[in-house]
């Protein structure tokens, strides 16, 4: 149950809070919109002889060459390994996010920000680790080997396995940062009171819990599985030859094919799906969202 | 009026405009540096002739005897210069570098020395204090998109040779002025006239190497000698490849016997088909070869020559060989782009580069084996003497060189390479 | 009670030791004798001088940090007002408001670097620089920001506000005193982010930035081609090191110790 904020009467109060929009707005429509409208020219465009570009002919062309089936199988990659790691970053991340919350005490943000610790190292480097651990003569299989569960060494490092486990590892932060800011915004004294009101641990999980958390739970959902579903190096790394993403194809696009037109048109398309596809999950969540 | 002392001529008119467009100057701004040099020009013997001992001695500290290990242009002009003082016509205004050089390169790609090396050679020839950045790109693609049709802000980059034309069809470089670079003489023959570039007009090799297939012998127990080893059911999942489709698809085309640079749709299809055949065998596609050949995951993969040294390191018992059907050699270049405002100072630089030492220091560090003849005697035996790195030139005469098909066949290779799964 | 918090004090340790698995790994090849950051050879301390008189990876890492800095400051004033503003008003536009926050991430990043190589490019002669750096990645970071922001604000009490302003306090001082508190943890959150996403980015930094600029992925990245050594591990770990050490001394010092009575005071929820 979320609160619905007042409207606020005076005229004094609407200035401030457009000044607080003001800023956000201007920079995005500056510093993003126009770029973005400027690469939508290019994709109503087409490639020229060498590798030039020509807009004065603008068709949807693109728009219809990228509608290709073949780019599917890719594009499947890309959803199910989002869809994966945003499940398992929110599964994992919400009980450590309740952890730091509620047994963090005094030094709760200490623990967080030992959370982001790891990732002001090189994402390159942090993935040749990742490697090393779960390569056939790494840590993990000689570990197994020296324990006498394995024989041989099991194929780890370049599966669907391996790419989850690293996006997961990748987005565990954009998860935990948001679920906690909401977790720990909760009174707690709702859960005894709950709990005095004879409902069991599970269901004062549940029913107060869970729902009053819900704010930062899509927020985390939105912060893991948006960025999860552009992230192509992670699985080029990781992956076999069937890991490839529809991301990894976009970019190629433009800088193998050179052909910035058509990759802009896919680029445009997997953007107005993801977006759409975002926006209808969201919609029935809209209080929780938004607040209004 | 237009002879230099030694007899060879050149036209000063042509020169001039040349470099008034180099450095965009207006014409004003050439009448006023002509009035300067003209000062200069007219003093010039004098000074030169008080300083020619000193002068024209600095910049060729190699072993003389008429070689020509490490001229600059500076050099040639201030012995004119100093030939003619005896009351001869102004002598040709010598280019200054600028102040400032910028490199756009992968990085630590030259060996330590390269740019204080030339740095100090051009503090010592020139006087000028200039001032040299780098900076990096990790893709070559990347690194294109950037430089767009004018080079990004960039005077000097590395291309590889197959992107030279390309580049010059974009109007990214420009002609070099090879009267900067006379060390270019020190490049081995067979690299004088490249078929992406004919004549070294735009640019100039600063390494080479072979693709072939690497294996640990360790493992695999046998001698191979055909790519089609790359498609053993036996090293299932234990297989690597470039992630490059043009180094990909050039080896299964050799492998079925067609030119590794085919337009034909068909015979591209017959290379798909096969590489079909291979993806479930494949473990990784990867350009980081060390990584993939020494992760232990990989026994047999398809590799650049040269990097078999640095994988021997750690995997003692890896074998390279070009495959019995034939291979590919390429190589990486320097040119100098379109909109460099240096452009003096980046064809010095390239010169440097070229100078038998600098190469051997090059090659020496990156260990990749360099074009230049003239260096050689300075390389490290290990280098020379290996087969991998330093094929003999029998056999290098024998492989392809991959070339840029144009637009329209390379989105028939890249569709092609899509539907693999990549 | 106690049962429980055993196991999710389990469940947080290892969690934390997933974390830090690959960083582990990271830490120990950066005393790897051999060139590679893979495949341990020996030990050396060898390579920590070696980057040291490296003016060229000390140069990235220093670009690297100012702009990680610049972004985290912009971002994060843009992204909490922005935040806020979403959570707590009614609006013509708000759902397209909304919209234009999801945008930036549903982004592909080749796109969002191109678009703005060819906006500078185009409309100011840009060639990238630092200051187009920072522009860049302020823009992507806004929207992480924002979000955590209107999360935490969303479940905050407005009347509070009403509240202190009734007993006296000023627009600015409610806002200050009772608003500000109460989404610090978000905006904490939202820096945090921000500082990664800079800190590590390469796609947009790739196209946006320019002669002397490279940060230092471009750095790591160029070295691929002829194999990353273990210099690479090494400035990663002392990076990691002097964090630590920064945040050690500042938790000592008592910044980040919450005072827990005072929280609670604050975060009472009148009945509703």
């Amino acid at each position: 149950m979320t609160v619905r904020p007042t409207q606020p009467p005076s005229i004094v109060r609407r200035t401030l809070s457009g000044i607080a929009l003001l800023p956000g707005i201007v920079w995005l429509a500056m510093f993003f919109i126009v770029p973005l409208a400027m690469m939508f020219v290019v994709s109503l465009g087409s490639r020229g002889p060498a590798d030039s570009l020509i807009l004065d002919r603008p068709s949807l062309d693109n728009y219809a060459r990228a509608l290709d089936p073949v780019f599917l199988p890719t594009f499947w990659n890309s959803i199910r390994y989002s869809v994966a790691t945003t499940l398992l970053c929110l599964v994992i991340g919400y009980p450590i996010a309740y952890w730091i919350s509620r047994h963090g005490g005094r030094n709760k943000t200490l623990l967080l920000i030992i959370v982001m610790l790891p990732f002001w190292t090189s994402y390159l480097i942090r993935t040749y680790a990742w490697m090393t651990i779960l390569s056939d003569y790494g840590v993990v299989n000689s570990i197994l080997e020296a324990l006498g569960l394995t024989s041989e060494p099991i194929i780890l490092l370049n599966t669907d396995f391996s790419v989850i486990l690293g996006m997961t590892y990748g987005f565990l932060p954009f998860a935990i940062l948001p679920l906690y800011v909401s977790i720990d915004r909760l009174d707690p004294a709702l859960v005894p009171a709950a709990r005095d009101l004879y409902a069991s641990g599970r269901a004062a999980f549940l029913h107060v819990t869970l729902p009053l958390t819900m704010p930062g739970i899509i927020a985390a959902s939105i912060l893991t599985f948006i960025p999860a579903l552009g992230d192509f190096v992670t699985p080029d790394l990781l992956g076999g030859p069937e890991s490839t993403t529809i991301a990894k194809i976009i970019q190629e696009l433009f800088l193998q094919g050179r052909d910035w037109p058509y990759g802009a048109a896919l680029g445009f398309l997997v953007m107005v799906v993801t977006l759409g596809g975002t926006l209808l999950a969201l919609g029935p969540l809209r209080r929780e969202v938004a607040g209004t | 009026m237009n002879e230099r002392h030694d007899g060879s001529s050149i036209d000063l008119e042509k020169q001039l405009v040349r470099y008034m467009i180099q450095r965009r100057l207006t014409r004003r701004d050439m009448l006023e540096l002509i009035g300067k040099v003209g000062a200069a020009a007219a003093l010039a013997p004098v000074i030169a002739a008080c300083t020619s001992a000193a002068g024209s001695a600095a910049p060729t500290n190699a072993p003389t005897a008429g070689q020509t290990a490490g001229q600059s242009p500076a050099a040639a002009a201030s012995a004119s210069a100093s030939a003619a003082a005896s009351g001869a016509p102004a002598a040709t205004p010598v280019p200054q570098p600028e102040s400032e050089l910028r490199i756009y390169n992968w990085t630590e790609y030259l060996s330590e020395d390269a740019i204080p090396s030339f740095k100090e050679m051009i503090n010592a020839t020139y006087g000028v204090d200039i001032n040299v950045k780098t900076d990096y790109f990790g893709n070559l693609d990347e690194a294109y998109a950037k430089i767009g049709n004018d080079g990004g802000g960039f005077d000097v980059t590395f291309p590889t040779g197959v992107d030279v034309p390309a580049l010059l069809a974009k109007g990214a470089i420009v002609e070099l002025n090879k009267s900067l670079i006379p060390n270019i003489g020190n490049l081995g023959a067979e690299w004088s006239d490249p078929g992406y570039d004919p004549g070294n007009a735009h640019s100039v090799p600063y390494m080479w190497w072979t693709t072939g297939i690497a294996y640990d012998r360790d493992r695999i127990d046998e001698n191979l000698t055909s790519s089609t080893s790359l498609w053993d059911p036996r090293f299932a999942k234990h297989i690597g490849m470039l992630d490059d489709w043009q180094e990909v698809f050039g080896m299964t085309l050799i492998q079925l016997g067609i030119n590794a640079n085919t337009t034909d749709t068909a015979e591209i299809d017959q290379a798909y088909n096969r590489l079909a055949e291979q993806r479930p065998l494949v473990r990784v596609w990867d350009t980081n070869t060390r990584r993939m050949m020494t992760s232990g995951d990989v026994w047999i993969g398809q590799i650049w020559g040269a990097d078999l040294y640095r994988i021997q390191k750690r995997v003692k018992k890896a074998r390279y060989y070009i495959p019995e059907e034939g291979g590919v050699k390429g190589s990486d270049t320097m040119v100098v782009l379109s909109g460099s405002e240096h452009p003096v100072a980046a064809n010095l630089f390239i010169n440097h580069m070229l100078d038998a030492h600098v190469a051997a220091e090059n090659t020496n560090y990156i260990y990749y084996m360099g074009p230049n003849a003239a260096a050689k005697e300075f390389i490290l035996p290990e280098i020379l003497e290996d087969p991998t790195l330093n094929p003999d030139q029998e056999l290098v005469a024998r492989l392809q060189e991959l070339l840029d098909l144009g637009p329209a066949v390379r989105d028939e290779y890249l569709k092609r390479w899509h539907q693999l799964g990549r | 009670m106690t049962g429980r918090n055993r196991w999710l004090s389990a469940y947080a340790t290892i969690v934390y030791l997933f974390l830090f698995a690959p960083i582990i790994i990271l830490i120990i090849f950066s005393f790897n004798s051999s060139e590679f950051s893979f495949g341990w050879e020996g030990f050396t301390l060898d390579w920590y001088p070696v980057l040291f008189s490296n003016d060229a990876l000390i140069d990235a890492v220093s670009v690297t940090m100012r702009l990680a800095l610049v972004t985290v400051i912009g971002s994060t004033i843009i992204g909490t007002l922005l935040g806020l503003a979403l959570a707590r008003l009614r609006f013509r536009g708000k759902g397209a408001t909304e919209t234009l926050l999801l945008l930036p991430m549903v982004t592909p990043e080749i796109i969002m670097g191109l678009s703005l190589l060819i906006f500078f490019f185009t409309l100011f002669g840009g060639r990238g620089s630092f200051g187009q750096l920072t522009l860049a990645h302020i823009t992507f970071c806004i929207s992480y920001v924002a979000i955590i922001v209107r999360a935490r604000a969303v479940s905050m009490d407005p009347h509070l506000e009403e509240a202190a302003r009734d007993l006296g306090a000023s627009a600015v001082g409610a806002f200050r005193f009772v608003t500000l508190p109460l989404i610090a943890p978000a905006v904490w959150a939202g820096a945090l982010l921000a500082f990664a996403l800079s800190f590590d980015d390469y796609v947009v930094t790739t196209f946006n930035a320019g002669v002397g600029s490279s940060t230092l992925p471009l750095f790591i990245y160029g070295k691929i081609r002829f194999g990353i050594t273990p210099e690479i591990n090494a400035i990663s770990t002392i990076i990691v090191a002097v964090t630590a050490v920064v945040i050690l001394v500042a938790w000592r010092v008592g910044s980040f110790r919450e005072d827990a009575d005072v929280h609670v005071v604050a975060e009472e929820e009148p009945a509703t």
